[in-house]
């Protein structure tokens, strides 16, 4: 599925948070977000998601016009990975997970042996198999994030968005979570905060400041010395990881 | 004596059942024990509700009033009216005590119905069906009825106390919600500080009738009516109550995959398909509708709403498929026993029954908090 977000503008009271940001995501392409704390990633994301109604732009998933369309179906193609998911209330494992069949659901069906199914295999993919009894709240942060994951596979989406989905999360859970939703093979637009992650996982990068798109396009193109330094005011050089072939940075201020 | 025994089915039903019953919340091939609990809960309380119509001033012995109500229930086909020691028992079961056992099913059924949907609905685990200001909306239409009136000879002074509480209520519930909604969505934490607020405000005018008020029995029965009582249940005030709780019981009883999601948080449930902020003014107006007829008919009982949903989460888990069903019966065999307490506990005096509930469910509840492991339904 193709994501094309055309001519964002997003204004928080009277703050203009995102200015005219267009994206395009092609078929099965994994596209990254990167920019600062506060540029506005987090924001594009919640208006391409329906939490935040834009003041302009379009945004299309194929031909479905995500904003004027139901939560509901727009749910059946678009999941989404968020950045908290903390709850007052507890839950199983596999009841969460089995939330994610909650779209495809009318209201008064009850679950059936193909959901089942579905939730095993979205729990196997995410390691949760293990996991499935345990109460969520009794959960790490690395845990958690991956029954999120597990329950947005669960959903069966066309297309991802996740917005910083590695947060705080340790290195061995960083890439079990990216390198899990890369296999999916789906379109994916991501916001990282980790530029050597972004490197690796992404095929194209939108790089944001100050609520517009600074430059875009694959990661060697974006991923510059001048172009991270004006993004996160550091002094910055680029190497060739000799060990992984991938970029490496060194910062300083 | 009796209070030992309510708190030791419940506490040992979960400590048995507990942990076992929430891993099965998960696994299909414990599921048994899920329904076996609630057949168990079903049967005490018919047998509570036959134990609740024997005892009283009058005492009538079990076996009998399990005939007059086996007799009366079947029609006559089944059960015998003919060993029955006074022919009076006839009317103070089936006039007097049935419709208070039924009275007392009912509005435990909808006070618990209601706290286990407000907390979902402001996702806080200190919610109750009183949260949102209907408590205090609802007594000051109370005071208002009582000490004010509405006037003589007005249609609306026929209602009197039933229906200034409902109207306060109501008022109330639906300014809490405009209120909250204002300036956006009407999130979870708006909603429970707009309740709040307004309630503050219902308070200080009712404080303000009472202070002026130069009436002590009206002042009495204001008080008398913030306690709760189920002393004022009779079949022709049956059919509003049982029509308007049970049709909320059946609506929500299949509203568990929204109130699941409910649990997540406004975004989540964006994700998953469901605009919560929909489903919020829905289930408040809805709510709020039920409270209103209960505290109409039997004042305000605290606690019920509260403790009930979070002895169930401890239970059967947070999935609202199996806690809903369990609430509702826990619910409504809990204001049984209340109802007989409050009746037995001193002789020749009944006590309002919000005191008896608070009085079973202040330890129940500290029990919960104390015992290790209980986080909301985990």
């Amino acid at each position: 599925m193709e994501l094309t977000a055309k001519q964002l503008e997003i204004k928080l009271g009277k703050k203009e948070i995102v200015k005219n940001v267009s994206i395009h995501v092609k078929t099965g392409q994994f596209v990254g977000l990167i920019g600062p704390n506060g540029c506005g990633k987090s924001t594009l994301l919640k208006s391409i998601y329906k939490s935040l109604p834009p003041q302009k732009g379009t945004v299309f998933l194929n031909e479905m016009d995500i904003l004027k369309t139901s939560e509901k179906k727009v749910s059946q193609r678009l999941g989404v990975v968020g950045q908290f998911n903390e709850m007052h209330f507890d839950l199983t494992v596999h009841q969460m997970v089995m939330l994610g069949r909650t779209p495809h659901k009318k209201l008064l069906e009850s679950d059936k042996q193909e959901d089942v199914a579905i939730v095993e295999d979205a729990l196997k993919r995410t390691n949760l198999l293990d996991y499935q009894h345990r109460s969520y709240l009794s959960l790490s942060g690395g845990e958690k994030q991956r029954v999120i994951l597990a329950r947005t596979i669960a959903q069966q989406p066309q297309f991802m968005i996740l917005d910083e989905p590695t947060n705080h999360l340790d290195i061995r859970y960083q890439l079990e979570i990216l390198t899990c939703v890369k296999d999916l093979k789906i379109g994916v637009l991501a916001a990282l905060h980790d530029l050597e992650i972004a490197a690796h996982y992404c095929d194209y990068l939108y790089a944001i400041k100050d609520g517009e798109v600074y430059t875009h396009g694959r990661p060697d193109q974006v991923l510059t010395p001048e172009v991270i330094e004006s993004l996160y005011q550091v002094k910055c050089q680029t190497y060739i990881n000799p060990v992984t072939n991938g970029l490496g940075f060194a910062y300083g201020i | 004596m009796i209070i030992s025994v309510i708190m030791r089915i419940i506490i040992t039903e979960k400590d048995r059942g507990g942990e076992i019953l929430n891993t099965a919340a998960a696994n299909p091939k414990m599921g048994n024990l899920y329904y076996l609990v609630i057949l168990l809960f079903i049967g005490l309380i018919v047998i509570s509700a036959v134990y609740s119509v024997s005892i009283g001033q009058v005492h009538i012995p079990f076996k009998q009033a399990m005939s007059i109500l086996l007799h009366s229930l079947t029609n006559g086909r089944w059960g015998t009216l003919e060993h029955i020691d006074s022919e009076s028992y006839l009317n103070i079961i089936l006039q007097v005590r049935m419709p208070r056992v039924i009275f007392a099913l009912l509005i435990g059924m909808g006070l618990s119905l209601c706290g286990a949907v407000m907390q979902a609905v402001v996702q806080n685990p200190l919610a109750d069906p009183y949260i949102l200001g209907i408590s205090s909306g609802a007594s000051l239409g109370a005071t208002f009825s009582i000490l004010i009136g509405f006037g003589s000879g007005a249609l609306l002074s026929q209602f009197g106390v039933a229906f200034g509480a409902f109207v306060g209520a109501m008022i109330t519930s639906i300014a809490v919600l405009v209120l909250s909604s204002i300036g956006g969505k009407a999130t979870s934490v708006k909603l429970v500080l707009s309740g709040v607020v307004l309630g503050a405000l219902c308070s200080s005018f009712s404080s303000l009738i009472i202070y002026f008020a130069n009436d002590a029995e009206g002042i009495k029965s204001v008080t008398f009516w913030a306690m709760g009582s189920l002393a004022s249940s009779s079949w022709d005030k049956m059919p509003i109550l049982a029509v308007v709780i049970l049709l909320g019981c059946g609506l929500f009883l299949f509203q568990h995959r929204v109130l699941n999601t409910m649990l997540l948080g406004d975004e989540s449930a964006i994700t998953l398909g469901i605009n919560l902020s929909v489903f919020r003014k829905l289930y408040m107006i809805l709510t709020a509708l039920i409270t209103g007829t209960m505290v109409a008919y039997a004042g305000m009982i605290g606690f019920v709403g509260l403790i009930i949903p979070h002895i169930c989460r401890g239970l059967f888990g947070a999935d609202h498929k199996r806690l809903m069903p369990g609430t509702l019966l826990l619910g409504g065999l809990f204001m049984i026993w209340s109802d007989i307490l409050s009746r037995t506990l001193i002789h020749h005096v009944e006590l309002p029954i919000g005191i008896i509930t608070s009085v079973i469910g202040s330890p129940l509840f500290i029990y919960m908090i104390v015992k290790k492991g209980y986080n909301f339904g985990g």
